[in-house]
């Protein structure tokens, strides 16, 4: 290959960069990703991909603007800018490789031990959500009339690696951030049945709960089907109120019932229980302890997020000081 | 009380969208009288607001009447510092404020309901987010106005030359000005607002009916910024897409509540 040949490619190369980074072609991509926004918020289940190919070859654009556009250099405001803009880019795309969302339940007095009920983790997403604890001590919301939510505040403990336990009330606009993991409370909770099961055959009782759906929201649905652990064996229940848990008519907190009936149907049997009332199954006994809360969490994970609102911040205090400087300078000039 | 002072207020903008009609119109100078109509107006109005706030017991941000009144509130204030501070956007009144007329004539067919205030706007983001929000719609209606006047043939023209713009091009830099404000308020929004989200949802960013519009509106307005410093569009093309702009950011602001059933708000 000779020195010809050589300088032939190398200018190729730098009419391809220059192209990529053409003014029109901005002009075009910012067209296309409209239309990709458009197509996702229209398509039923959204238009990730094109979504994400817009966003990509607009990111192309400007990192070869950035590269061969000697006025977008000369000015440092409309540079700093621009580079947010590719810095903003990168990052929101390097956050839905690395990003995790889930959902989770617990009862009043259980164990948050990393497992998820849903779960949308990105394929680099280091998972230590297996290293997390913390225990949901009990929740309070208040009720405007017409079962209005107002605040809620959930109050937690979180465990260490040494142990050590650590108090915090989270709800509504506070979450609970454990290495970089936010956990968040959601609207979903509700009641909660506690059973304990003893089986026949020696094996040592366990203490369980059956979430009900949500409360208030499925106020005439308070029915769960469930296995009893160990066995093959269906149960349905169903939480009987005389009268709502939270009084629609006047401003409330969210409570256990008063007095309630449990209905519990399995093989055919139906049975109506008290707390404190047990049940015989061939396989075991099943004792009704009573009923407590759930709360349903949202937890979020991206580690770009300081990194986003460091390059945003950056990237409109660069712009403000473009525009400023040059609105100012021809307002001088005027 | 608080209705007297709305009717009041009310009055006091109609009446200075009318003298600043009959000014344009008529070639009279009355801008001592749109000035003291919008302020008395502004004052009625923010007394009206401030009693509503205390009653119940939450600032204008739930229902579609609060976020008119708002609205009309915050474009006027805008408007009007715009009107006080730069000369030149003085004739731009003719068309502003017959726009916030249209906004006030909606507000008054609404239903005044009191909304009920989700625990999740208990938060400083709220304020910033609408802050960033009300004077970026301000400044891009500002810009709008002046954009409207130059494609309005002679009348427009000769409104825009008893202001103190004689040609095309220095009309065009005054809306240019102001919509570079705007975009700059409207990126401060979008920040905002993604931090309140991440707090209060637990996420930034989700593709939710008003967060799709909002961005297609700052990506029209990176667009034409875009085309008009790289391409060099002409001024009267310039002033059209402005007033394309504003039209996309109305129906946003005003017209996503309508077409959606989803909660920008999240789940209350």
């Amino acid at each position: 290959m000779n020195a010809t040949t050589l300088s032939l490619r190398e200018g190729l190369a730098r009419r391809v960069v220059r192209g990529v980074g053409s003014p029109r072609l901005t002009l075009a991509l910012i067209a296309l990703v409209g239309l990709a926004v458009i197509g996702h918020a229209r398509v039923e289940g959204g238009l990730a991909g094109p979504l994400a190919a817009a966003f990509a070859m607009a990111a192309a654009n400007l990192a070869a603007a950035l590269l061969t556009n000697a006025r977008l250099r000369a000015d440092l405001a409309l540079f700093v800018f621009h580079l947010s803009l590719l810095a903003l880019l990168a990052l929101a795309a390097t956050g839905r490789l690395t990003a995790l969302t889930g959902t989770l339940e617990l009862a009043q007095g259980e164990v948050f031990d990393g497992h998820l009920l849903t779960r949308e983790a990105g394929p680099l997403h280091p998972d230590r959500l297996a290293r997390l604890r913390f225990v949901n001590d009990g929740f309070t919301i208040d009720y405007a009339e017409g079962w209005r939510r107002g605040r809620t505040t959930n109050d937690v403990r979180a465990f260490g690696q040494d142990g050590r336990a650590v108090h915090h009330a989270i709800g509504d606009i506070t979450p609970l951030v454990l290495e970089g993991y936010r956990f968040y409370t959601t609207s979903n909770k509700g009641f909660a049945i506690v059973m304990r099961w003893v089986p026949r055959g020696g094996q040592p009782p366990e203490r369980g709960t059956v979430h009900l759906p949500s409360y208030p929201l499925n106020e005439h649905r308070q029915a769960q089907s469930w296995r009893i652990p160990g066995t093959s064996r269906e149960a349905w229940v169903m939480l009987d109120l005389d009268a709502p848990a939270i009084d629609p008519s006047r401003a409330s907190t969210f409570q256990l019932p008063g007095a309630h009936r449990l209905v519990f149907v399995t093989g055919g049997e139906r049975r109506e229980l008290r707390p404190g009332d047990n049940i015989s199954v061939p396989e075991g006994v099943l004792v009704y302890e009573g009923l407590t809360a759930w709360m349903g969490y949202k937890v979020y994970y991206d580690p770009t997020l300081p990194w986003l609102l460091a390059c945003a911040a950056v990237g409109v205090l660069a712009l403000a000081a473009f525009f400023w400087r040059r609105f100012g300078r021809e307002g001088r000039g005027a | 009380m608080e209705a007297q002072l709305l009717g009041a207020a009310v009055a006091g903008y109609g009446l200075a969208g009318s003298f600043a009609l009959v000014g344009t119109v008529m070639r009279r100078r009355l801008e001592m009288a749109v000035v003291g109509l919008l302020a008395g107006g502004l004052l009625a109005h923010t007394a009206s607001l401030a009693l509503r706030w205390e009653r119940v017991g939450h600032g204008p941000f739930i229902s579609m009447f609060e976020v008119l009144s708002s609205n009309v509130w915050s474009l006027t204030l805008v408007f009007l510092a715009a009107y006080l501070r730069v000369r030149a956007v003085r004739p731009a009144a003719a068309v502003a404020l017959p726009f916030i007329f249209v906004l006030m004539a909606w507000m008054l067919v609404t239903h005044p309901d009191d909304g009920h205030f989700p625990a999740t706007y208990r938060t400083l983001w709220l304020y910033a987010h609408v802050g960033f929000g009300k004077v970026f719609l301000g400044a891009l209606l500002v810009s709008a106005a002046v954009g409207v006047l130059m494609v309005s043939g002679p009348p427009g023209a000769r409104a825009l030359r008893a202001g103190g713009l004689p040609d095309e091009a220095r009309a065009e830099q005054l809306a240019l000005r102001f919509l570079a404000l705007a975009f700059v308020f409207e990126s401060m929004m979008l920040v905002t607002g993604a931090i309140w989200a991440q707090d209060a949802w637990g996420r930034y960013w989700a593709w939710d009916p008003l967060e799709t519009w909002s961005f297609l509106t700052w990506l029209a307005l990176a667009g034409l910024l875009h085309a008009r410093f790289t391409l060099r569009l002409a001024p009267r093309a310039t002033a059209l897409a402005i007033a394309g702009v504003f039209v996309l950011a109305v129906l946003t602001f005003f017209g996503m509540p309508f077409v959606s059933t989803a909660l920008h708000k999240g789940a209350i």
